[in-house]
């Protein structure tokens, strides 16, 4: 029956000592280390959220690249695309401006050529003319005889000079 | 905490070093007893004393043999065992011989409005009388300080009440065990608050932090849901100071030894404790539970107040169960290994050769007792615990209801 009998001292002294760890333990270990724990905790949960957030970020971040990559090199061809057309075009248009100038170059050679000719036709028919005079007048000169032989002559060679 | 430490470092090591202690505890143990059934038969050889439980049950084999003249149950194991889980007013260390050592502790009564305070050595030595006070050997008050008659001998039964604020063996217990804790847990404490975020446990911290979050996590957040916080104090302070002491309990030498959660008053106050607790920080709907239980017919509540009258007595049994609970599991330990250890002795007192005998079956099972008594230590602190959180929790119950 001693067993089951509690004590009054005992009782005392129990509530007093339990009554200070609780006040000193609640204060001085406790109160720190819960705290930690749940700063650690939140430390924790947060760090993983960031985590997870940078990550979405950056998988975001991979998309938009690949999509601005995509569009660069869209880009890239069409300026390729385009330049390629412009220097064809240019080369075409230099070509045919080529073509044209040689044309215009011909044509006046041709021109040039036909005045030269025209002229030299013309100084020649001059010579001829005088010389055909000169002749004349030598044939004339010494043929003054023979007048009807020196006609007939006169005109073949004539006729000859106007077939060259 | 030295001995803490080792109890504590067993849980954890058992699988790596399982055998080497175990062998040297059977060893030990096995030559402690032996030493003690030789004294039995009267051998008048020097006994090497080796401080545990056991060795002043065989110097109280010796005496009563002595005294009875081997006629009479030559082991009184009943007594031995109640002797033991029992408070005392000085901390018996061993035995030498006829000497006993002991550390004696202060006496401190209220008798007549005068306070007495001397050493408990004064009642324990030469007749045991100082002031007109002595231990009571037999009777309703046997084993506490009580006031001698006129005869000087008997204890006088008209005497007006003593208050007794002894500092006893179990109350020393409970102020080491208090030291031992504060010191551990404000150093823990402190490299927390040091460290702050970032601590990493290492150490001590390392052990005792699974063991926190366990608290709070398995017992507070799981029994009393989100109002858990303000709680935590309280529900940590209970576990560790009782796992503690159950520890300390089961440590046979200085300063263990004292059966302080198995005793009745201890539990008391931690049983209160939770009762008052659970009050303090009951809400409205608890105590409109209690006196005015809606949902249920009038006639149960007026003229007579059936279901408060329930209710009230429910709410006093609840601590009343937890006080019968702890006290009972941790005297029901000592006293089994105390028995095992009885049994190789009152076996020994019939016959050496069923002493010896017995002795190997009974240290394998005081081994297996022992490693169980760590597991239960560990496991009456956590039901202790997770009890007054399930009161707790009842007090401030969730919203939804």
């Amino acid at each position: 029956m001693e067993l089951l009998m509690p004590g009054l001292g005992l009782i005392f002294w129990m509530t007093v000592a339990f009554g200070c760890v609780l006040y000193i333990l609640r204060k001085y270990a406790w109160k720190p280390i819960l705290e930690v724990l749940n700063e650690r905790e939140n430390l924790l949960a947060n760090s993983f959220k960031d985590a997870k957030r940078v990550e979405y970020e950056m998988s975001q971040l991979a998309a938009v690249k690949t999509e601005k990559l995509a569009e660069a090199e869209k880009a890239r061809e069409e300026i390729i695309a385009r330049a390629n057309k412009d220097a064809e075009g240019i080369v075409e248009e230099a070509r045919e401006k080529a073509r044209e100038e040689a044309r215009i170059l011909s044509e006046n050679a041709e021109e040039m050529a036909k005045k030269y000719k025209r002229e030299a036709m013309q100084e020649i028919r001059d010579q001829l003319s005088a010389l055909s005079i000169d002749l004349a007048e030598k044939i004339l000169k010494e043929e003054f005889s023979d007048k009807q032989r020196n006609a007939v002559y006169v005109s073949k060679l004539l006729d000859e000079v106007a077939l060259n | 905490m030295y001995h803490q430490d080792d109890v504590i470092m067993n849980i954890a090591d058992k699988q790596k070093s399982a055998h080497y202690p175990f062998v040297t505890l059977i060893l030990v143990l096995a030559a402690m007893t032996f030493a003690g059934v030789n004294d039995v038969l009267g051998a008048d050889e020097p006994r090497v004393e080796l401080p545990g439980d056991d060795t002043d049950l065989s110097l109280m084999v010796g005496e009563d043999i002595d005294d009875a003249e081997l006629s009479a149950p030559a082991f009184d194991a009943r007594k031995v065992i109640v002797d033991h889980v029992l408070d005392t007013y000085d901390w018996h260390l061993f035995d030498i011989g006829d000497h006993h050592f002991s550390i004696p502790l202060p006496v401190i009564l209220l008798y007549q409005g005068q306070f007495h305070v001397f050493s408990s050595g004064r009642l324990t030595t030469g007749d045991g009388i100082y002031r007109g006070f002595r231990i009571a050997t037999e009777g309703p008050r046997k084993g506490r300080v009580v006031r001698v008659g006129d005869d000087g001998i008997t204890p006088d039964l008209q005497a007006s009440t003593i208050y007794d604020f002894s500092i006893t063996k179990n109350v020393a217990s409970i102020f080491i065990a208090s030291v031992m804790i504060c010191l551990l847990f404000v150093s823990i404490g402190r490299r927390y608050h040091k460290g702050g975020v970032y601590t990493t446990p290492k150490g001590l911290p390392a052990f005792f932090e699974p063991l926190i979050v366990f608290v709070r996590d398995q017992i507070a957040i799981l029994a009393i849901g989100p109002e858990y916080r303000r709680f935590m104090p309280y529900l940590l302070s209970v576990f560790f100071f009782i796992f503690f002491n159950n520890l300390l309990g089961l440590v046979p030498v200085f300063p263990g030894g004292a059966n302080v959660t198995g005793n009745i008053s201890v539990t008391f106050v931690l049983a209160m404790f939770t009762f008052f607790t659970t009050h303090w920080f009951a809400n409205r709907e608890y105590w409109k539970h209690m006196f005015n239980m809606p949902g249920v017919p009038v006639f149960l509540k007026l003229p007579v107040p059936i279901l408060p009258v329930i209710e009230v007595v429910g709410a006093l049994i609840k601590p009343f169960v937890l006080m019968i609970r702890l006290f009972a599991n941790i005297t029901a330990g000592h006293m089994v290994i105390l028995s095992l250890t009885s049994l190789i002795f009152v076996l020994g007192s019939m016959s050496l050769v069923l002493g010896y005998a017995i002795s190997p079956l009974s240290i394998i099972f005081l081994i297996f007792l022992n490693f169980l008594k760590i597991l239960v230590a560990f496991l009456q602190a956590y039901i202790f615990t997770l009890f007054s959180a399930f009161f707790f929790g009842m007090a401030v119950p969730k919203a939804s209801h």
